[in-house]
């Protein structure tokens, strides 16, 4: 296998695919770095002069930059946030031996499956709606003026949904990491005078560290581009109090025509992702060392 | 104080009587082993007596106050897992630490203790290293002394030396025994290595079924075993059994005879056979004779140097007053 020869003959089998899976990276990072340079409106039509750094002026310093930015993290530390504590609880509950236990872990599982749109659509309109919605029926029930969550929290209300669709996934991880927990572990805790809480804090808390870095990393990946939700459920707005990085980039080129300053937010949307990427790597990588 | 009582303890998981009602006294200070084969209950056993399980019914006292409501934390007792079950995240000062934390000892007292405990066990250069860093007899010994810190009453191994080369076992072997010796502690050792059991023990409790064959000191077992399994058990190698018309020439339904008990010689004796495998062990060889017309198999010891060969028609003379006799029930006459 090691022989100079049998490595020559690898490298020259992988590469086609190899070739493949850079070009169809490198050309539209290529494309949108040209674009990104370029005075390319799409209503004014003419030639695309090119402008160097004018696009990314223009993007860097629009309001609703900001605004993204902080919203785009809100939503990542947010979905975390809720996906990693309410996952590890209902890993713990799924953990306990009880009744039908097939059933309800396949209920736990089943929002996973469903498609980003129609489950945002789903809780725009059969929950959140202030109108006909489920929780509007149960505000007037208690007396209370129903409560239009996509107008007055809109961020709020796009978190909740996105965690409601990544919580199956967190509390599949972390359920099977607790279950490959070691019972000794556990009975020599109990031995020592742990009672329930020290030993989920001391003992299935640690053990759960390299599962819940996963969960983090592969999740942070996703929702740093979380786009239907917003798009089926609040447009970005009110302004732009539920406006994204990913949905700011789709405003600039598809609602405004402008392709140049689109790619700029693509290109700073990519660099802001490697930010958060290396940042996390530094913070909890060191988890994933055995 | 470390006294421990049963009475009448029965444990069924489910339909499946594991232990059979079964009643057994351990005295203070005293080292005991829970010796059978694989499967026979001895680590249930263990785990009722520690709490990780419960009694179906029956009872246990330690130092004479029942403990049926106690939970594991509270009965005073520390075990050693077979796994060692060291906390994988928390370096060796940590883990030794970790009962005393839970106890909300002081931090002086908590660091005298383990200082002693570690001073003891040869594990000061690895305090701050984590255990998946330690070879097995280090974390072995970690476990021992998370056991230690607590001083507990009593001391449970859930054969902890399992998992060990064969020189390293007989090193934790000797530590455990000096270990008991300098803490007079009572300690209750699970294993289902005789050898284990006959080196270390003050009292043996040989376990068959969740039953229990016998209780009684090492030399005890071996010159007085009560019954045929126990007398296939202790001893290393396995006493001969023999049926048939010698065992009837001595009154019994069987008779059986420790290799070390019977006499060889080129020219005469009361049995004859063939020599088929040596075992040389230098001070000691072993001989299977075959061919004997008694068993399939009879093994002896020859001490020192033997001039015997492989093929060979040997004599036999079992010495007469080390005829263990047993009847139709494998009980001895
Ligand atoms: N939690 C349990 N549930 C059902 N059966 C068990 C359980 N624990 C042990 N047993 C059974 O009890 C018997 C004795 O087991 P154990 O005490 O572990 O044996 P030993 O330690 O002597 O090898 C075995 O037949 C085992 O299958
Ligand atoms: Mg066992």
């Amino acid at each position: 296998m090691a022989t100079t020869h049998a490595r020559a003959a690898a490298r020259l089998m992988i590469s086609p695919s190899v070739i493949l899976l850079l070009g169809w990276m490198l050309i539209p990072l290529g494309m949108t770095l040209y674009f990104s340079v370029l005075r390319y409106n799409l209503l004014m039509p003419g030639d695309n002069p090119f402008v160097g750094i004018e696009n990314y002026q223009y993007f860097l310093t629009d309001p609703a930059f900001t605004a993204a930015l902080i919203n785009t993290l809100a939503l990542v530390v947010g979905v975390l946030a809720v996906t990693i504590i309410g996952g590890t609880l209902l890993a713990l509950l799924l953990d306990q031996p009880m009744w039908a236990t097939g059933i309800w872990r396949i209920l736990v599982i089943a929002p996973f499956f469903v498609m980003p749109t129609v489950s945002a659509l789903v809780w725009k309109n059969m929950f959140m709606n202030p109108v006909n919605g489920l929780f509007a029926h149960l505000f007037k029930s208690l007396g209370l003026a129903p409560f239009d969550f996509l107008a007055q929290a809109p961020l709020f209300s796009i978190i909740w949904i996105v965690s409601w669709q990544w919580l199956p996934f967190a509390t599949l991880i972390l359920l099977t990491a607790m279950q490959s927990l070691d019972r000794e572990q556990i009975e020599a805790a109990e031995m020592d005078g742990a009672g329930a809480l020290s030993r989920f804090r001391h003992i299935t808390i640690p053990h759960l560290g390299r599962a819940a870095t996963v969960v983090v990393l592969i999740e942070t990946i996703f929702l740093l581009s979380v786009f239907a939700e917003i798009l089926v459920t609040t447009n970005g707005g009110p302004g732009n109090a539920s406006t994204n990085l990913t949905y700011l980039v789709y405003a600039e080129s598809l609602l405004r025509f402008d392709v140049g300053m689109g790619s700029a937010g693509g290109v700073v949307a990519i660099i802001l992702a490697n930010i958060v990427a290396i940042f996390l790597m530094r913070a909890i990588g060191k988890n994933l060392d055995a | 104080m470390g006294q421990i009582t049963l009475k009448k303890v029965r444990k069924a998981f489910g339909d499946v009587e594991v232990i059979p009602p079964l009643d057994l006294q351990i005295n203070d200070g005293e080292f005991v082993v829970f010796v059978g084969p694989s499967g026979c209950g001895k680590s249930t056993l263990l785990r009722l007596i520690a709490g990780l399980e419960d009694v179906s019914s029956g009872e246990i006292e330690i130092d004479g106050r029942p403990s049926a409501e106690l939970p594991p934390a509270k009965r005073g007792l520390a075990m050693v897992f077979q796994s060692y079950a060291l906390y994988p995240h928390m370096s060796v000062r940590k883990n030794i630490a970790f009962p005393m934390k839970m106890a909300k000892i002081s931090q002086d007292e908590q660091n005298r203790r383990i200082e002693a405990a570690a001073s003891a066990l040869n594990l000061t250069e690895y305090l701050d290293r984590k255990p998946g860093q330690l070879s097995g007899g280090q974390r072995q010994r970690v476990a021992i002394g998370r056991a230690i810190v607590r001083e507990p009453a009593a001391f449970l191994f859930d054969e902890p030396l399992s998992n060990l080369d064969a020189a390293l076992r007989v090193g934790m072997r000797l530590e455990i025994s000096e270990l008991h010796k300098r803490l007079a502690t009572t300690m209750i050792y699970v294993t289902h290595d005789q050898i284990e059991a006959m080196t270390m023990a003050d009292k043996i409790v040989v376990l068959r079924a969740g039953r229990i064959e016998q209780v009684g000191a090492p030399l005890e077992l071996y010159e007085n075993p009560r019954n045929i399994f126990v007398a296939g058990f202790i001893g290393s190698p396995r006493m001969n059994f023999i049926e048939g018309p010698e065992a009837a020439r001595h009154n019994a339904h069987t008779i059986g005879i420790r290799p070390e008990h019977i006499d060889v010689s080129a020219t005469e004796g009361d049995w004859q056979g063939r020599i088929g495998v040596a075992e040389h062990l230098g001070s000691d060889t072993y001989f299977h004779i075959h061919d004997t017309g008694l068993a399939e198999t009879v093994t002896v010891r020859a001490s020192g140097e033997v001039t015997l060969r492989h093929g060979e028609t040997v004599f036999l003379t079992p010495q007469a007053e080390k005829i263990h006799r047993f009847d139709n029930e494998g009980l001895k006459q």
